[in-house]
């Protein structure tokens, strides 16, 4: 009945129901930044809750072991269908939401924004919605933890938007994450259904339940790409893209975007929800969405280069290496889905640290047109050069967590596809090195006619906040192994489901 | 307990870049010479260390680094490789001087980005483990970029820097694969170079690894037609940077070390196809020089010939062949090197390398004329100077193995010969015509110390070759052993 799946419960780990607290930590916090208001210590609430819950994170995953192909810290309430557990997979993701939040609510200081209570108190609950998704083994209440987070960005958008454009910027969005997340209920209520129709009228959205009872033939189909595409809006993948770019033109700089793409949840729900509860519509369409994913590569790179602006360009740059992930996600392979994890991870923090450096940048000039931006390098240095090493991450620079995860989405490429398209996917990295040089020279080398000499030196805040997201970079770089164990059996348990 | 020497002499450099921001920046070129010279002083170390009668590879450190993907921080040497180190670390030195008084702005991040470049291309000599190799191999380009497109010598070099970068980041990927399909095809999947090279690959990877080397390793050599990059990074980069990637073989030594042994069958099977890219390259880059008005473009080009050489010469699969290679690999680096260095005191003092804008420069700068000559005679392998040997006995096996190819690479090294006098002719000899040139001073002491040293060295080996050559003997011949099965 559990399909393929078992759990170690949380009285065996550990003395707390500890995924429980990692869930309401930051909704206490947000409540309690909120009822500060705009006090002063609401900003310093802010950011102690958001070190606490990277902290508790660091702690469940000193509690879980790796090693074990089961799913660990499960916490059951039947009456609700709650059901929560974590394995290796979602915990990089839910380290590097925590991380990303944290470094958020020191970036929003920095950058001077308007009512930093109430953002931070925003910025809390979209976290909330985030570790809810990842830490959730009911499909149901992860549509749930999403919408509470759709409407965080939303109001993030409404409220924090930098460009006059954002109402154009805002719709778009509403529209495509709408779209999107009503595909993924229909998803889960085809499964939902399918399972009272094998039990007898029982509904159930719980992964343990819908595994065991996979819908047959079409309706797999049907429920397969309701899911596939309502999370492929969310990734976002080529080429229901369309929201990104107006969101990061005209959003937010750092905050919203890295809160959508940051943390790669529709790769999560991918890798948790659509692989084991479509199997074989997985298999059967596989071919097909590794087409468009190159496709995908390939096409938004292209599009990258036409980009006058930097936010514009880093937001064609994330769905280029989206497409990466997928095809990793969809090779079906261990070392593949063992890759994808690693390098979703890298592609989150990376992408996040070039949209802190881009708001730097944007306080500094008040603009992100690349034509307007140049010779930035000899004011301001370290973000230049963490700039250009970030972007070296994105394109899986040994050194970089992108080298080893790039290394084993090769060897999972070539055995399930072959050369060629491994040769093609390698070479959609070096397209974006292209477009990631020349957005770095244009707006960090080139000798510009105002020359840029009112430029602020770099800031502290700027130091600690970039100098973080670099230290994490580099030490999972260059000490990968502790990673590779976290997510070995996690992945395999994975693959295992896929005959090869 | 033997201490770790290869890794001392790897991470000397960077330690060095590491102080060079604890101090003033003023100090900054004085803290780098004493990195670099403390880094020529450990690879002497190494060199006196090694033993060319002892087994194959020595001073071998292996330390587990990634223990799910069997990925190891393995160093080592064998006579193939031990006397790269200090070749390298002889070139960095040069190409420090030629640049003492050049670096105003931001003094400490270049020299930082240049030990780093050391350090990096140190480890591509030590490294015996596959993955740590391509490590050392992918770091390298990132100083390189920083190094071109900030301190280039001319406007558009932020785009040469992109495009080098480019090229050789695509060039990353056939090579990477090439790994990942070599540790895919043993049983344990390892990139240990010792026990990959102990276990023959089956027949049909061979051919695809060997491929994607050839490619892979070809854009750094460079072998036409992957070369495109080379003479536009020799016009933008400043001379001690071209110095750098012009005078040290990577290329060459990445098909020395890992495409030809691991993959001896196909290498064999495909002899036309080394010997015919090799013959290639050498008659491209002696034509090439021919049609050429700069110098520096022509002097790479006379390397590009010169590896040419060396690939065809690997291509007869004898010890001979491959200890010619190594020694006109090395010899290069000296003899080149030292090239591209006074040509870069010859721009800082007329602007130009350019033989239209200079004519008669031996009248105002004998020493730099004549010092010049040493070199470039050393790069066309005149007998006597450091290139003779190995250019000798690159000929000699190209000759019993290809004779056609052979007698074809006699004839373009005549014309490369015949290029490069007929260049200094109208560069250094002539009226004078232009004011630069006869207001020009010649070398100063600290040029001249850089000009003895190396023509001491160009002198001597050519002379006196036998102790480098017995070096690198055994391990030519080992090399030459493991190909025969």
């Amino acid at each position: 009945m559990s399909g393929g799946f078992s759990e170690i419960l949380w009285p065996v780990q550990s003395g707390l129901p500890l995924l429980l607290v990692l869930q309401l930590l930051p909704l206490v916090g947000a409540a309690v930044v909120f009822a500060f208001n705009e006090r002063s210590t609401a900003v310093v609430a802010g950011k102690v809750f958001a070190l606490a819950e990277l902290l508790l994170c660091i702690v469940v995953a000193s509690r879980i072991k790796p090693e074990l192909a089961t799913l660990q810290l499960a916490e059951r309430f039947a009456p609700l269908g709650y059901h929560v557990a974590v394995d290796g997979i979602s915990l990089v993701f839910l380290l590097v939401a925590a991380l990303l939040t944290f470094l958020m609510t020191l970036y929003g200081m920095s950058r001077g924004m308007i009512s930093p209570g109430r953002l931070f108190a925003v910025l809390l609950v979209a976290e909330a919605g985030l570790v809810g998704m990842l830490v959730t083994l009911n499909i149901a209440w992860f549509a749930a933890f999403s919408a509470l987070e759709l409407w965080a960005v939303t109001y993030l958008l409404r409220r924090w938007a930098s460009s006059r454009a954002e109402t154009q910027a805002l719709a778009r969005f509403v529209q495509y994450q709408a779209f999107g997340w009503a595909l993924f209920v229909g998803g889960c209520l085809v499964l939902g259904w399918s399972h009272a129709d094998a039990t007898g009228g029982r509904w159930s959205f719980d992964l343990f339940d819908l595994a065991g009872t996979v819908p047959a033939g079409k309706f797999q189909t049907a429920a397969f790409y309701l899911l596939f595409y309502g999370l492929a809006v969310r990734t976002p993948l080529f080429p229901l893209h369309g929201w990104l770019p107006n969101m990061a033109q005209h959003g937010l700089i750092a905050v919203g975007p890295a809160l959508m793409v940051g943390v790669k949840v529709g790769i999560y729900g991918m890798l948790r929800f659509v692989l084991p509860l479509t199997p074989v519509a997985v298999e059967y369409w596989q071919p097909y969405v590794v087409g468009f994913a190159m496709a995908g590569v390939f096409f938004t790179a292209a599009l990258a280069f036409q980009q006058t602006n930097l936010r514009r360009l880093l937001a064609f740059a994330v769905v280029s290496h989206t497409s990466l992930l997928v095809i990793g996600v969809f090779s079906l392979h261990e070392a593949g889905i063992q890759g994808t994890v690693l390098l979703a991870a890298n592609f989150g923090l990376a992408v996040t640290g070039m949209w802190f450096i881009v708001g730097f940048v944007f306080r500094r000039t008040g603009t992100t047109e690349l034509g307007e931006l140049s010779g930035l390098f000899e004011r301001i240095p370290f973000l230049a050069i963490a700039f250009l090493i970030f972007g070296l991450a994105i394109v899986g620079m040994p050194g970089t967590p992108g080298f080893d995860a790039a290394h084993l989405i090769l060897e999972a490429s070539i055995d399930s596809f072959g050369a060629l398209p491994t040769v093609a996917a390698a070479l959609g990295n070096v397209a974006a090195a292209g477009f990631l040089l020349w957005a770095f020279q244009r707006a960090f080398l080139s000798q510009g006619k105002q020359g840029g000499h009112d430029v602020d030196r770099t800031m502290p805040m700027e130091y600690l906040v970039c100098g973080i997201a670099l230290v994490a970079m580099l030490a999972i770089g260059f000490f990968t192994e502790p990673w590779l164990h976290l997510t070995e059996t996690a992945s395999q348990a994975v693959a295992e489901r896929f005959a090869r | 307990m033997t201490p770790p020497l290869l890794s001392l002499l790897v991470f000397l450099p960077l330690a060095g870049a590491a102080l060079l921001w604890l101090l003033p920046a003023r100090a900054a070129r004085f803290v780098t010479a004493g990195a670099m010279l403390v880094t020529l002083a450990a690879a002497s170390a190494v060199m006196v260390a090694f033993d060319p009668d002892g087994p194959r590879f020595q001073l071998i450190e292996r330390v587990l680094w990634v223990a799910s993907l069997n990925v190891h921080y393995q160093l080592g040497i064998d006579g193939l490789s031990v006397l790269f180190p200090p070749a390298t670390a002889l070139l960095f030195l040069g190409a420090l001087v030629a640049s003492w008084n050049l670096v105003h702005d931001a003094p400490r991040f270049y020299y930082s980005l240049l030990l780093l470049l050391q350090c990096a291309t140190l480890g591509i000599f030590c490294a015996l483990d596959t993955v740590l190799f391509f490590v050392f191999w992918e770091l390298t380009l990132v100083p390189l970029y920083f190094l071109l497109g900030r301190w280039g010598a001319v406007a558009g070099s932020a785009r040469v820097a992109a495009h080098y970068f480019l090229i050789m980041l695509a060039g990353g990927v056939p090579l990477l694969l090439a790994f990942v399909l070599l540790a895919a095809s043993q049983s344990v999947p390892t990139f240990d170079l010792l026990a990959l090279l102990a276990v023959p690959l089956p027949h049909a990877t061979q051919y695809a690894f060997l491929l994607l080397c050839l490619i892979g390793f070809g854009v750094k050599v460079p072998l036409v037609p992957l070369h495109t990059w080379l003479p536009q990074f020799a016009l933008a980069a400043p001379g001690s940077l071209t110095a750098l990637l012009v005078g040290l073989k990577l290329g060459a030594y990445g098909l020395v070390r890992f495409a030809i042994p691991l993959a001896p069958d196909a290498a064999q099977d495909l002899h036309w196809l080394l010997a015919g890219l090799g013959t290639v390259t050498l008659i491209y880059g002696a034509v090439g020089i021919l049609a050429q008005s700069n110098l520096r473009v022509a002097l790479a080009y006379a390397s590009i010939c010169h590896v040419g050489l060396a690939v065809l010469g690997l291509a007869a699969f004898t010890a001979q062949g491959v200890q010619g290679a190594v020694s006109l690999l090395l010899s290069f680096s000296v003899a080149t090197g030292g090239a591209f260095l006074l040509l870069e005191f010859l721009r800082q003092r007329t602007g130009s390398t350019d033989i239209h804008s200079l004519g008669g420069a031996a009248k105002t700068m004998p020493l730099l004329a004549s010092g010049f000559l040493i070199c470039g005679l050393a790069g066309v392998g005149m007998p006597g100077t450091s290139s003779f040997p190995g250019e000798f006995m690159l000929i000699l096996a190209a000759l019993q193995s290809h004779t056609g190819a052979g007698m074809a690479a006699l004839f373009g090294l005549a014309i490369a010969a015949a290029g490069f006098l007929a260049l200094y002719r109208k560069a250094f000899f002539g009226p004078v015509t232009r004011r630069e040139v006869a207001e020009a001073e010649d070398l100063r002491p600290r040029e001249w110390a850089v000009l003895i040293v190396l023509i001491f060295l160009v002198g001597a080996i050519g002379l006196y070759p036998s102790p480098w050559l017995e070096i690198v003997r055994p391990a030519a011949e080992a090399w030459a052993a493991g190909l025969a099965r």
